[in-house]
């Protein structure tokens, strides 16, 4: 592989979750049915009684569930279940994005937090607007950057400078993914600020 | 960063949701048609009559028991053994060793600390960078190292990977080749509790 690949990749792996908890959970609860009934298992071999239910009756018991069973019961079941399952099929279908973003740089794979870029684009436009910082929030998403200002009462705030100031400011970052900036100024000024 | 396999973990959780989802689906069938739940009984009935059979004719002599209950315990060892292998498989990877070369003298082993104390003293000055950690990796074909920092409330992303990006190259000149770097600018509890740096 050559340098700008493996950055590439390294960059990749750090915004994506590597679904590593889920899969942790799934295996101790897969684990603990596993020991269970390998216990069972040799438990019946050995003569001795079972701890639970014998694996004989177990299968007997699977063999004929569909008309043992409530149908009210194995339809509730079987939707937990199938929910169950469709939660670890999107565990493993989607990306998992992490609150992060990748700066595009050749050397090394650079991934900020999306609360870094947040406060510094914040800091920005507070600058730009001349306003205090509790009057200024930003929020970075997946997709999109929200500025949102919240002048003082009866001092107009200059709108487009705010928002040159932020694009030249989240330009410069060079983020391997285009984020979509807007700018929005709050219609009621604040009193006492 | 770690070297835990991410397309293992995906394959194994889609299967088993999948897994999750047929015997859902299976139940949600028997629960509202009375006809298929007869035939799950009649074919369970069936199959488990023929696991009887398999399992009387495979005696183990002079004993009680078949070779097929011994095959099943031995089977789900084996799945508990995978269980726990896809545990272990978890995280890890990390190695204290930076870089190694051979020549005809010996082998020269530069250790992460070396590359976490430089780094860590350049940026001590620094009133954007509330702390800095270093860790090293294994990778296919040489090791990794990873610069994670945070970053004070407001700091400008640009110059932090401006000044990271030098010290880098400053280290790419001390060890003599060019290994992977991930840098990662964070908050955390510090960013959030530290003040604002007003004068950047």
């Amino acid at each position: 592989m050559s340098q700008a690949t493996i950055i590439r990749r390294i960059g990749r792996r750090e915004i994506h979750s590597p679904r590593s908890a889920l899969s942790i959970a799934a295996a101790i609860a897969l684990l603990a049915a596993v020991l269970w009934l390998m216990l069972e298992t040799v438990l019946a071999l050995t003569g001795n009684s079972p701890l639970l239910i014998a694996p004989a009756e177990l299968a007997h018991g699977i063999a004929v569930l569909g008309t043992a069973t409530l149908p009210a019961a194995l339809i509730a079941g079987g939707f937990g279940l199938a929910l169950l399952g469709i939660f670890f099929v999107g565990a493993a279908i989607l990306p998992g994005n992490k609150a992060r973003h990748v700066m595009a740089n050749a050397r090394s794979a650079v991934v900020v937090d999306r609360d870094v870029l947040a406060s510094a684009i914040a800091r920005t436009a507070r600058t730009a607007a001349r306003l205090a910082p509790e009057q200024v929030t930003a929020s970075v998403g997946h997709r999109d950057i929200h500025v949102r200002l919240h002048p003082s009462s009866g001092r107009a705030v200059d709108q487009q400078g705010v928002r040159e100031a932020v694009d030249r400011e989240f330009a410069s970052y060079q983020l391997a993914r285009a984020l979509k900036v807007t700018v929005v100024v709050a219609p009621h000024g604040a009193v006492g600020v | 960063m770690n070297g835990t396999h991410r397309g293992l973990n995906r394959t194994l959780l889609g299967v088993f949701g999948l897994a999750l989802i047929a015997a859902g689906g299976l139940a949600v069938l028997a629960g509202s048609s009375p006809a298929f739940a007869q035939g799950w009984t009649r074919t369970g009935t069936d199959l488990w009559a023929g696991i009887q059979t398999q399992l009387a004719a495979a005696k183990i002599p002079g004993q009680d028991i078949s070779w097929w209950s011994v095959a099943a315990a031995g089977l789900l060892m084996v799945i508990a053994i995978l269980l726990v292998c896809w545990i272990a498989s978890q995280g890890g990877g990390r190695t204290k060793e930076l870089a190694t070369g051979d020549d005809r003298a010996g082998t020269t082993t530069v250790e992460t600390a070396v590359a976490g104390q430089a780094i860590k003293a350049a940026l001590a000055d620094n009133k954007q960078v509330l702390s800095a950690a270093v860790q090293a990796w294994r990778l296919k074909g040489g090791n990794g190292l990873r610069i994670s920092l945070q970053a004070r409330k407001g700091a400008s992303p640009k110059e932090l990977m401006a000044v990271l990006g030098d010290l880098v190259d400053g280290l790419d000149v001390l060890l003599g080749e060019e290994i992977p770097v991930l840098i990662r600018i964070k908050s955390g509890t510090r960013s959030r509790f530290a003040r604002t740096e007003r004068v950047a």
